[in-house]
């Protein structure tokens, strides 16, 4: 199988998504057995923006299979600040590594990639548009925990605006039958028109609401994401929202036992450490089980099998 | 009688453009789209809201000595879906082309989005599929951003 680029989820298959799921299951389950994989094999991680678990998880995946990596992690430090292209740093690229991953600030570098890269490039994220990998992460875990992600009911809560891991999360549920989808934001924090448009065309049924608790027992899963503080143009209305936005132990209580509550990462309040102990607390193994899902897609674009 | 009385005579043109059917009220928006102005140094002849029999009421702009480009009919099917236009050359209809709003174009329009790569100084020009025509609705092919009507107008 020939992969080329890896920039949004709406071009994956639901098919290669399983077998991403479940090779990565193999590799949870044997990781040692494929330390030697990437012998002679180099991963570039290219981050124009910050990153600490997409860079530092992309590194241990390609080490892990006994690749070598190179890069830097700030833009500072990239030809990028001397005004070089995408298009031109993707055409150099393409002699240094054998795989990249890229975050970057820039929307719609896909199709810079598509043209000028011959090597396979994954997004480690771009602007507010995409975060695939996070995405599939996120449903690895889901169909981990709960043994499934068809036929489930999901909330998603908090900055469904600018947070970019949103858009992929919806796109890769929507290639799952029978998927309920609560959006619970704020109205000035809701997903963006071409991001609904999409939902649409796919047949992605949501609904919309404000508060967590008057849907929180009809889910299975509680995806909640930081509400981003330099978003909001008055800070009074983000120390008002803040607080609506959190998840609290006595919210839980009509909560179904087998639901399961995962972020993104990074939390700040949405999330009090008190959770961190209770069975529904997923994040930080889903934080863990994007090295698994990483290690996966590096062999699934490197052809390596 | 009567019939001449309410016809409007405007002189055939030897070469140059005639833009019929115009949705009324939209023939000063095409001169300004096409960059036609008191400076333009040939023969323009506008109508505004002139009697039309399939459509009741219509506009006509006649452009001496212009020949659009593939772009400007481009732009002018967003503003004129529907109108024609008549390439004239020694008084004679040469080319007929009737304005309608295309499933994508380039470069004629900038994405809204400031962080989108067609916005930053790559080696690719801007692209968006029409993704709906009444309304309006564009879809970027890099950022995938929609620009509705409500944005358009004032870009088009």
């Amino acid at each position: 199988m020939n992969l080329e680029h890896l920039f949004t989820i709406r071009r994956m298959s639901k098919n290669l998504m399983e077998d991403i799921f479940d090779l990565a299951s193999s590799i949870e389950e044997k990781p040692d057995s494929f330390a030697e994989k990437c012998k002679g094999k180099i991963l570039a991680a290219l981050f124009f923006e910050p990153s600490t678990r997409t860079r530092l998880s992309f590194e241990s995946a390609m080490l892990r299979l006994g690749g070598q990596i190179l890069g830097f992690s700030s833009a500072k430090v990239s030809s990028s600040s001397k005004g070089e292209s995408i298009a031109d740093t993707f055409r150099m690229l393409n002699h240094y590594a054998h795989i990249a991953v890229i975050r970057h600030y820039i929307e719609g570098i896909g199709e810079i990639a598509k043209e000028f890269a011959t090597i396979p490039m994954i997004s480690g994220g771009t602007g507010t548009q995409e975060h695939p990998t996070q995405a599939l992460l996120d449903l690895y875990t889901i169909r981990k925990e709960l043994g499934k992600v068809d036929d489930i009911t999901i909330g998603i809560m908090g900055d469904l605006l600018y947070g970019r891991t949103i858009p992929s999360l919806l796109f890769g549920l929507a290639k799952y039958d029978n998927v309920k989808v609560h959006l619970i934001s704020p109205p000035a924090l809701h997903i963006r028109k071409n991001v609904k448009l999409r939902l649409e065309e796919n047949g992605l049924a949501f609904r919309v609401t404000e508060n967590h608790k008057e849907v929180i027992d009809e889910l299975d899963v509680l995806y909640v994401t930081r509400l981003q503080k330099e978003r909001f143009p008055d800070p009074t209305d983000y120390e008002r929202l803040k607080g609506a936005y959190q998840i609290r132990k006595s919210d839980l209580r009509k909560a179904k036992d087998s639901m399961i509550i995962l972020h993104p990462l990074p939390r700040v309040s949405e999330i009090p450490f008190e959770l961190d102990e209770l069975k529904y607390a997923k994040y930080f193994d889903q934080a863990k089980n994007g090295v698994w899902v990483r290690m996966a897609l590096i062999l699934k674009y490197l052809g390596v099998d | 009688m009567n019939e001449d009385k309410n016809k409007l005579i405007v002189r055939k043109i030897e070469n140059g453009t005639v833009i019929d059917r115009i949705p009324p009220g939209k023939a000063l928006r095409i001169l300004e789209v096409l960059g036609i102005d008191a400076n333009y140094p040939y023969t323009v002849a506008l109508a505004i809201r002139v009697l039309s029999k399939k459509m009741s009421l219509k506009d006509v702009v006649k452009i001496k000595g212009k020949e659009l480009t593939e772009n400007e009919v481009h732009k002018l099917s967003f503003i004129a879906p529907g109108a024609s236009v008549n390439i004239i050359q020694n008084f004679e209809v040469q080319r007929k082309i009737q304005l309608e709003i295309p499933d994508h174009v380039e470069e004629f329009i900038k994405c809204l989005n400031p962080n989108c790569v067609s916005n930053s100084h790559e080696p690719i020009t801007s692209s968006f599929d029409i993704i709906s025509k009444k309304p309006l609705i564009l879809r970027c092919i890099y950022c995938d951003r929609v620009m509705e009507d409500k944005y358009l107008s004032g870009k088009l």
